[in-house]
């Protein structure tokens, strides 16, 4: 078959020769499974650089835009996780193929004179590759990433005298932020591949110019060129690893995305990638002071020791040195091993792990569903504000630490109840429940100085039937606009026509004041115009003794005020919300369900507030 | 077939296999945008679908055009923006008894997609961009223009003072014919 295109370029190029200097290469003892390794590892460095290479299309680094980039790309981009799920098993097979291929070449002896600077070139692809695998983990600025970035470089700045500098040097200043990802992705796509293009150049150029290393016995005669019979292996291999790798990707659905990074998680379990699980778990075994020998030390000395072995030779016999070589070897891969478990062990056992990770995971659930959800969505200012302005998370976790030491939410009350219950607060149950039994513990009957309502119920002459209207149209009070005054809510026709507008007046309005339409007067007591919206509920929170909350009381009987050192404008929207149950949640019913604040008052997702 | 040959077919196979296990998903990831559902500027709550009220009828001059922003939800790729404008349009309120009463214009030039206003004297529109010129009909004073400006659909709602609602859509551009983008 004649290729004319093919005839031109290669009289102008000489590519076919090139190209034959590799394929006429001669083998002695013929092709071998064994021989696989570097090219499997060349076939998943090209996956991993034109996987890599297509994101790079879609990413952004940026500590507010990363994660919603890289989720965008898994989960909304045409087999975007696909792409992202090879890259991530791809750097994850790269070390398994690098480590046999270690293995291996130490076992043979293959590092023996020529092939010293060979030897050296693995090394040093191997500790780039270290590097890729850090530097991309921390890319997609997701909790895990986040807090093992966090620890490696704390590792780095662990290092004596030089080691604080560099950390800064490498995180971009003491904190992690938008110049820790910018360094990390120029590593990542720039640096660290130009170095692994060099190095894997230089190393393919002498691999080719030593050849393989051939067994200690080859029997004469049995000689074979590189190709077909070798390539054939490679390919078959390569192509069994990728199919593997496509595999981990389906049955994983793609590559795992936590919560976005949150620096203020005060209890992320922090583990490693599983290769670097043995590492993580020797540190446990060493002092504070003494962290740089487990974490540079010891792992140094390896790497020093591997480099010095075609040295070796010089001072011991061959037999001894490689003896003593597969030892290391042996103990390297056992204390590995040993580590790895007792990791595994270790966090199996731990209650305290578990609950922590239970509450990662469900962090992430939760992120994940706000990103895809109509009503909420990545906010312009970062994907850890998903968290962070949500009633569900954040709402719920301020108003435990806050309210909660008076206040009785869903049967708990973390100190003595001294407040009303707030469960389902400012709804049409609550109130009504109010009216009936004001003395309740539910209500005012655990509150010092609030007996105005018990009192009123004494004396009150209103049948069930207007007790319902009251609770109805009181229960309206929580939908009246942030923008709108007595008098033009009394404008509506429909208020003072409303049935428990009437009884209303008569008797609540004897005490509780609205401006032109109820006197007030007979006792102190807080205004009710728009009593359990979110601005009257602002209002108390941040100022319950102005005049027209509880000032009438003694301040030590007062509510205390949280004011915004206390408790910032976003954590108030989503405590405010979380109470009226305004926030999405999943469709799945058996959650919404379980939880009642999301089956409770006012409709659940109501929209999204700005 | 000798073993040899069978090396070559088999080399053939599977390399060629692996080069698809990443070349399709690597050619859906580019083609992306091009499917509805990922569009990244335009995503669920931006599609051409709802109407979008912009004034009322009494706020708007006889055969003087006013130009009103459209302010709604905008997706882009992966961020959502709460309520910002993400495009404007020309109200021209016609003469009374008219059918219709008020004719809506994009202001997105059917030439480049520039943005289309009125000159000084205003008493035609203008594209800055390439000097695309149209009258208060729409229709083009010169050959830049491929098409008249795009007419948006127009609703007033039934109160005395009607407000105006439009559906706010955008058209693909240089084409003759009016095609909507999804």
């Amino acid at each position: 078959m004649r290729n004319p295109l093919a005839d031109w370029i290669n009289e102008r190029t000489g590519y076919r020769a090139f190209a034959r200097t590799f394929s006429d290469q001669v083998m002695p003892g013929g092709a071998r499974w064994r021989y696989v390794f570097g090219t499997t590892l060349a076939t998943v460095f090209l996956v991993q650089a034109f996987s890599g290479l297509m994101m790079m299309l879609a990413y952004s680094p940026s500590s507010n835009s990363a994660w919603g980039s890289v989720y965008y790309i898994s989960n909304v981009m045409w087999m975007g996780w696909i792409i992202r799920g090879l890259h991530h098993f791809g750097a994850q097979t790269v070390m398994v193929l690098l480590g046999m291929h270690l293995v291996q070449t130490l076992l043979s002896g293959a590092y023996r004179k020529p092939r010293e600077v060979n030897w050296w070139l693995g090394l040093a692809l191997f500790v780039l590759v270290v590097g890729f695998g850090h530097t991309g983990y921390q890319l997609p600025w997701d909790q895990k990433g986040y807090w093992a970035t966090k620890v490696v470089t704390n590792i780095m700045g662990g290092a004596p005298v030089v080691g604080p500098y560099i950390k800064t040097i490498v995180v971009g200043g003491n904190d992690y932020g938008n110049q820790t990802l910018t360094r990390f992705y120029g590593l990542h796509v720039g640096v660290l591949p130009v170095l692994l293009f060099l190095c894997l150049a230089a190393h393919v150029y002498l691999a080719k110019r030593h050849g393989l290393t051939p067994p200690a016995h080859v029997a004469p005669g049995r000689e074979e060129n590189y190709y077909p019979a070798q390539t054939f292996r490679n390919t078959a291999v390569s192509a069994l690893v990728v199919a593997i790798m496509m595999g981990l990707v389906l049955y994983h659905g793609g590559a795992p995305l936590d919560a976005p990074a949150d620096p203020s998680t005060p209890d992320y379990p922090a583990r490693p990638e599983w290769f670097f699980l043995s590492l993580f778990q020797m540190l446990k075994s060493f002092p504070g002071r003494l962290e740089w020998v487990g974490s540079i030390v010891i792992p140094g000395s390896i790497l020093t020791v591997l480099a010095l072995l075609p040295l070796l030779e010089k001072v011991l016999p061959w037999k001894v040195l490689h003896f003593l070589a597969c030892m290391f070897l042996f103990v390297l891969v056992g204390g590995a091993g040993y580590f790895t478990a007792a990791a595994l062990w270790s966090d199996a056992h731990d209650e305290g792990f578990k609950e922590a990770r239970r509450k990662a995971d469900a962090a992430e659930a939760r992120a994940r569903f706000l990103a895809s959800s109509p009503q909420a969505g990545i906010p312009p200012d970062g994907a850890g504000f998903l968290l962070r302005r949500d009633p569900f998370t954040e709402g719920k976790a301020v108003l435990e630490k806050k309210c909660m030491s008076c206040h009785v939410l869903d049967g708990q009350v973390a100190g003595e109840q001294s407040a009303a219950d707030l469960t389902d607060f400012g709804s049409r149950a609550w109130i009504r429940g109010l009216l009936e039994e004001p003395s309740s513990a539910k209500y005012y009957g655990k509150v010092a100085k609030c007996d105005g309502m018990a009192e009123w119920k004494k004396t009150s002459k209103l049948t069930a039937k207007e007790l319902d209207d009251v609770a109805d149209f009181v229960a309206s009070f929580a939908k009246i606009p942030a923008d709108i005054t007595p008098d033009e809510w009394l404008s509506d026709e429909t208020v003072v026509k409303h049935p428990g507008s009437e009884p209303f007046q008569k008797e609540c309005g004897k005490c509780h004041v609205i401006d032109g339409y109820t006197e007030g007067g007979v006792r102190d007591s807080p205004r009710l115009f728009a009593w359990g919206s979110p601005q009257w509920t602002e209002r108390m929170i941040r100022k319950p003794g102005a005049p027209d909350l509880y000032g009438y009381l003694d301040p030590q009987f007062q509510m205390p005020a949280f004011g915004r050192d206390q408790l910032t404008e976003d954590d108030l929207k989503a405590m405010i919300r979380y109470l009226r149950g305004d926030y999405p949640m999943p469709m799945d019913r058996s959650s919404k369900a379980a939880s009642p604040e999301a089956a409770g008052n006012v409709p659940a997702a109501a929209g999204h507030l700005p | 077939m000798t073993r040899r040959d069978l090396y070559r077919l088999g080399s053939r196979v599977l390399g060629g296999a692996i080069k698809l296990a990443v070349a399709v998903p690597a050619l859906a990831f580019l083609v992306s945008p091009l499917r509805k559902k990922v569009a990244g500027q335009g995503g669920a709550s931006d599609s051409g679908g709802s109407m979008e009220t912009l004034t009322s009828l009494s706020q708007l001059k006889v055969g003087v055009p006013r130009s009103f922003p459209v302010i709604r939800d905008r997706n882009d790729a992966w961020v959502t923006y709460p309520s910002e404008p993400v495009g404007s349009v020309w109200l021209i309120r016609q003469p009374e008894g008219a059918k219709p009463e008020v004719i809506a214009y994009s202001a997105e030039c059917p030439h480049l997609g520039c943005a289309i206003n009125l000159t000084t004297d205003a008493r035609e529109f203008l594209c800055p961009c390439h000097t695309s010129a149209f009258d208060f009909e729409g229709k083009p004073k010169n050959q830049v223009p491929p098409r008249p400006m795009d007419r948006l659909d127009v609703e007033l709602t039934a109160e005395t003072d009607p407000k105006v609602r439009v559906r706010f859509q955008k058209f693909r551009t240089l084409a003759e014919e009016k095609i909507p983008l999804a």
